[in-house]
């Protein structure tokens, strides 16, 4: 194992003594435009040692992943990270691979036209005189490497893309050791993985750790981080809530600590009257863009009615998303779906139909999706429903600011003109102007995805006042959101994602958050009941 | 706050740092061929040379905002220009006619075109490319690689005449006197919705200047010969145009489309309907270029148009129209034309050596799109 307590003498910090740790993050703080996204973590690896990190969609992980890779260079963020006990200042990916912390992320940054050696020393190439490749000894260290992750029977000279995801998951960790890497960070490793393609990994971490290699393992499958972690770290909302060595915790406990928060006042609900069934969904299945016989969503139908908020909880990758924009027209891919409005059978095969039959949908990425950047507030606003303010193609200028001016005063969106370029707003105001474009057509269900993602608090409460008067107007909100506390502060009835299929369906009364994590993460604690 | 207002007030003067560049490029030309520049009779020339490639900078504006390119342009305006010479000089349609046909024919290739771009999902890039080649072959087998003259006066005239002059003062007048009633008619419907008003002398300021510009226009060309009708035509495509642009719900979608098509789509849009029509609407501007460039030089040439896209492509860049789409102005491609032909113009009075000018020109496209990006206007997106 690897000792940094003989370096500490350089360190010129006479408070810090000889560290254990190999690596350790110290009061983190990272703000965005004023939204603290990171308030003050703390995480820390000794050789060996594998610690699991955990926290719920939006917790921050990903963003403290980003601060400790140098993704968010040395400066942009408040606190200290200490590398063999000196401070690392990284100001880029590479300097922190330099110092060998390396980061194997979700989607797998391999090149699939490139060879399996090839994609190991991206980057990092063997050259010989003159800059040429030596591909002898890339071959030979590669397959070493791969010996060392008891893979056998590669060709390291075929493409990436002739192996599976499981293989595809093992030559990244290769190429991190290829780097030398002391610091593994694996962002949900298994997300892609089949069963027994995940036991290979876990006992291939396990072996790394006798090596004296140091991992972060993120994961929402907490039996994985049960087997393979020492220590757990939780986050939630971008704070530090616990560390403790694994043998102290349970998969319960873990859970309980991600989202052990209490509703607050943030959910201004007010009483609205649940009618009766507006809306079916029947049958809604998604494929796979690139890979057409993988199902992202698998037949799942839901009732909504006059009036209610339903809730769709699940995990990242779940086919919340897929399922709404399916039900929107706007899924990319092949989809299948049986939608009845009002008792009439809709089609629907692009937004506009859908828009036209009176949904509304208003989509999870605001920047991608939602805002186009450069046309005015005004502009944005009124972009689904220019043909209201318009004569035989002409628009009434004065009749669409009149309009512009009124929903901006409702929603209070902060624009010191209408003309302004909504790009240059906060995502709370651009969220605003997106909603109230959306509303403007004057819709029976409206689709929320991720309504208040990169929201600031005052934001959210008008957004959630919002769609409290909207409901007791009676009309129909569906609201796909990752944080909890929002499904269950906002949603009259809660359906429950995992892995495209419907896993609950439950009245929010007397709800918790664990009953709804329990179901959304562990497959086969929970089958759908009856609303 | 403060760097935005920095920024609007930059994308605000953009015409007036534009203008400015002309008047610079008009002075340095004045002086360097002791005054024969800035004369009426060069002026109309080049107003007449700018013409075509304003009439394709029109059509071009439009593709660019939406995100696309178009670079079969040039092959289509010499294929369209072709077509229009053969009609009138060898099956001896009459003029109105043949500008008819040759009009519908622009607007199905150019939705052919954007029917490819559109459902058949080939890159723009790659249908323009494929088009300059197709096109400029059609145009060489269906005149045999021979110029085509002459053509009939009637049609010589629309390249070659100019319009009365005592007609083009009661034009400008007539133009002056609609902006006076539209500027009214806009303060007073605002002033009863109850809407905030942009300070009136702003309006008034606004409305004299154009005034004046119209007066000066007339005034210096009736000095001539009067305005040439291809200039006049092309005024009437600004007017039209930029109407589109900033009246319609057909511009505020090409805006849109080009800013953020996801965006757009999600808004209930038909991004590939707004796209086919721009596409259809380049075709049907190739189409006036075409007919005018015969009627200017007399003839159906097979090689007419060669470089038009590359030329109409720097008007639009010149003038401020965002790479990435979503941002430009009908007016600031034209003034981009307008530079293009100064440049152009200039330089053969100067009689410098061909080879230069496109050194020179080549040199002043990069550097006013540098320009452009160091002002910061086309960042986002």
């Amino acid at each position: 194992m690897g000792n940094p307590a003989g370096e500490a003498g350089f360190l010129h910090d006479e408070g810090v003594g000889v560290s254990e740790y190999l690596f350790e993050m110290r009061d983190i703080v990272k703000e965005f435009s004023g939204v603290r996204a990171l308030n003050g973590i703390n995480l820390a690896v000794r050789p060996g040692e594998c610690v699991g990190l955990c926290g719920e969609n939006g917790a921050g992980k990903s963003t403290l992943m980003k601060v400790l890779s140098g993704v968010y260079p040395y400066g942009t963020w408040e606190g200290e990270i200490l590398w063999d006990g000196k401070p690392l200042h990284a100001y880029s990916v590479r300097d922190s691979e330099k110092a060998g912390i390396v980061i194997i992320h979700q989607e797998l940054m391999l090149v699939p036209q490139l060879s399996v050696a090839e994609n190991i020393f991206l980057g990092n190439e063997i050259r010989k005189f003159g800059g040429l490749m030596d591909y002898d000894a890339m071959y030979a260290k590669a397959d070493a490497l791969l010996a060392r992750l008891k893979l056998k029977g590669v060709n390291v000279a075929a493409p990436v893309s002739n192996y599976g995801g499981g293989y595809q998951q093992l030559f990244e960790i290769a190429k991190a050791l290829a780097k030398n890497a002391r610091l593994l960070i694996l962002d949900e490793p298994s997300s892609s993985l089949t069963s027994s393609e995940t036991d290979t990994l876990l006992s291939i971490i396990e072996d790394l750790k006798r090596e004296g290699v140091a991992c972060v393992y993120i994961s929402h499958k907490l039996e994985e981080v049960a087997r393979v972690c020492d220590t757990v770290t939780v986050i939630r909302d971008g704070k530090h809530i616990l560390t403790k060595p694994m043998s102290e915790m349970t998969t319960h406990s873990i859970i309980t600590a991600m989202v052990g928060r209490e509703i607050d006042n943030l959910f201004p609900k007010s009483e609205h009257h649940v009618g009766e069934v507006i809306f079916e969904a029947r049958h809604v299945t998604c494929w796979d863009v690139a890979n057409p016989n993988r199902k992202r969503v698998d037949d799942v139908s839901f009732e909504l009615r006059r009036g209610e908020i339903l809730g769709i909880a699940g995990l990242v990758g779940a086919g919340r998303t897929e399922l709404v924009s399916a039900i929107f027209g706007a899924y990319p891919g092949r989809s299948t779906a049986e939608l009845v409005l009002e008792g009439k059978p809709i089609k629907v095969t692009s937004p506009q139909q859908a828009i036209r039959a009176g949904l509304s949908l208003v989509p999870e990425d605001r920047k991608r999706q939602g805002i186009v950047p450069l046309l005015g507030v005004g502009d944005n606003i009124t972009l689904a429903t220019l043909q209201h303010y318009s004569h035989a193609g002409r628009i009434d200028r004065a009749a669409e600011l009149q309009t512009v001016e009124a929903e901006i005063k409702r929603l209070r969106v902060k624009t010191a003109s209408p003309e302004l370029a909504i790009a240059g707003l906060s995502g709370g105001n651009q969220q605003k102007a997106v909603l109230t474009k959306m509303l403007l057509p004057n819709p029976k269900v409206l689709i929320l995805d991720e309504p208040t993602r990169g929201v600031d608090v005052g934001s959210k409460f008008d957004i959630y006042t919002l769609m409290f008067e909207l409901a007791a107007k009676g009309v129909s909100i569906i609201m796909v959101s990752s944080e909890m506390p929002e499904v269950l502060g906002v949603s009259d009835r809660v359906l429950v994602m995992g892995e495209g299929k419907l896993k609950g369906n439950f009245p929010n009364v007397g709800l918790t958050q664990e009953q709804v994590l329990a179901a959304a993460i562990d497959s086969a604690a929970a089958t759908p009941n009856a609303a | 706050m403060q760097a935005q207002q920095v920024q609007q007030l930059f994308v605000r003067y953009k015409i007036l740092a534009l203008l400015l560049a002309v008047a610079v490029i008009w002075l340095f030309f004045h002086i360097k061929t002791n005054g024969i520049f800035v004369t009426p009779n060069n002026l109309s020339n080049l107003f007449r040379q700018m013409a075509i490639t304003g009439m394709l900078a029109c059509g071009m504006v439009f593709v660019i905002i939406a995100g696309e390119i178009d670079l079969s342009i040039g092959s289509m305006l010499g294929l369209l220009g072709g077509v229009v010479a053969i009609l009138a000089v060898n099956h001896g349609w009459g003029t109105w006619s043949a500008i008819g046909v040759v009009l519908l024919l622009g607007l199905a290739i150019g939705a052919f075109n954007g029917f490819v771009v559109t459902k058949m999902r080939v890159p723009s890039f790659i249908v323009g490319l494929g088009g300059m080649l197709a096109f400029r072959g059609l145009v060489l087998y269906l005149t045999d690689s021979q110029t085509i003259a002459p053509v009939p006066d009637d049609l010589v005239a629309l390249g070659q005449g100019f319009v009365p002059p005592r007609l083009s003062i009661y034009i400008g007048g007539l133009i002056f006197l609609a902006l006076v009633a539209l500027t009214a008619r806009r303060r007073v419907r605002r002033a009863k919705l109850g809407l905030q008003q942009g300070a009136l002398w702003i309006d008034v300021a606004k409305v004299v200047a154009i005034g004046v510009f119209i007066g000066a226009f007339v005034h210096m060309l009736n000095d001539a010969d009067g305005i040439p009708i291809p200039v006049m035509i092309l005024l009437a495509l600004l007017a039209v145009f930029s109407y589109i642009a900033t009246q319609t719900v057909f511009g505020r979608h090409i805006y849109a489309v080009g800013g953020n098509m996801e965006a757009t789509r999600l808004s209930g849009v038909n991004v590939a309907g707004v796209k086919l029509a721009v596409f259809a609407i380049m075709g049907l501007m190739c189409a006036f270029a075409g007919i005018i460039t015969v009627a200017r030089t007399g003839s159906g040439s097979p090689s007419a148009g060669t470089g038009g896209e590359l030329d109409a492509i720097s008007a639009c860049f010149i003038g401020g129209t965002s790479m990435r789409g979503g941002s430009g102005t009908v007016y600031g491609a034209l003034i981009g034309a307008l530079v293009m032909a100064s440049l152009d113009s200039g330089m053969q009075l100067m009689d410098v050596d061909n080879s230069w000018q496109m050194i020179i020109k080549g040199v002043i496209l990069v550097l006013a799109v540098w320009v452009d990006v160091l002002s910061g206007s086309n960042r986002n997106a």
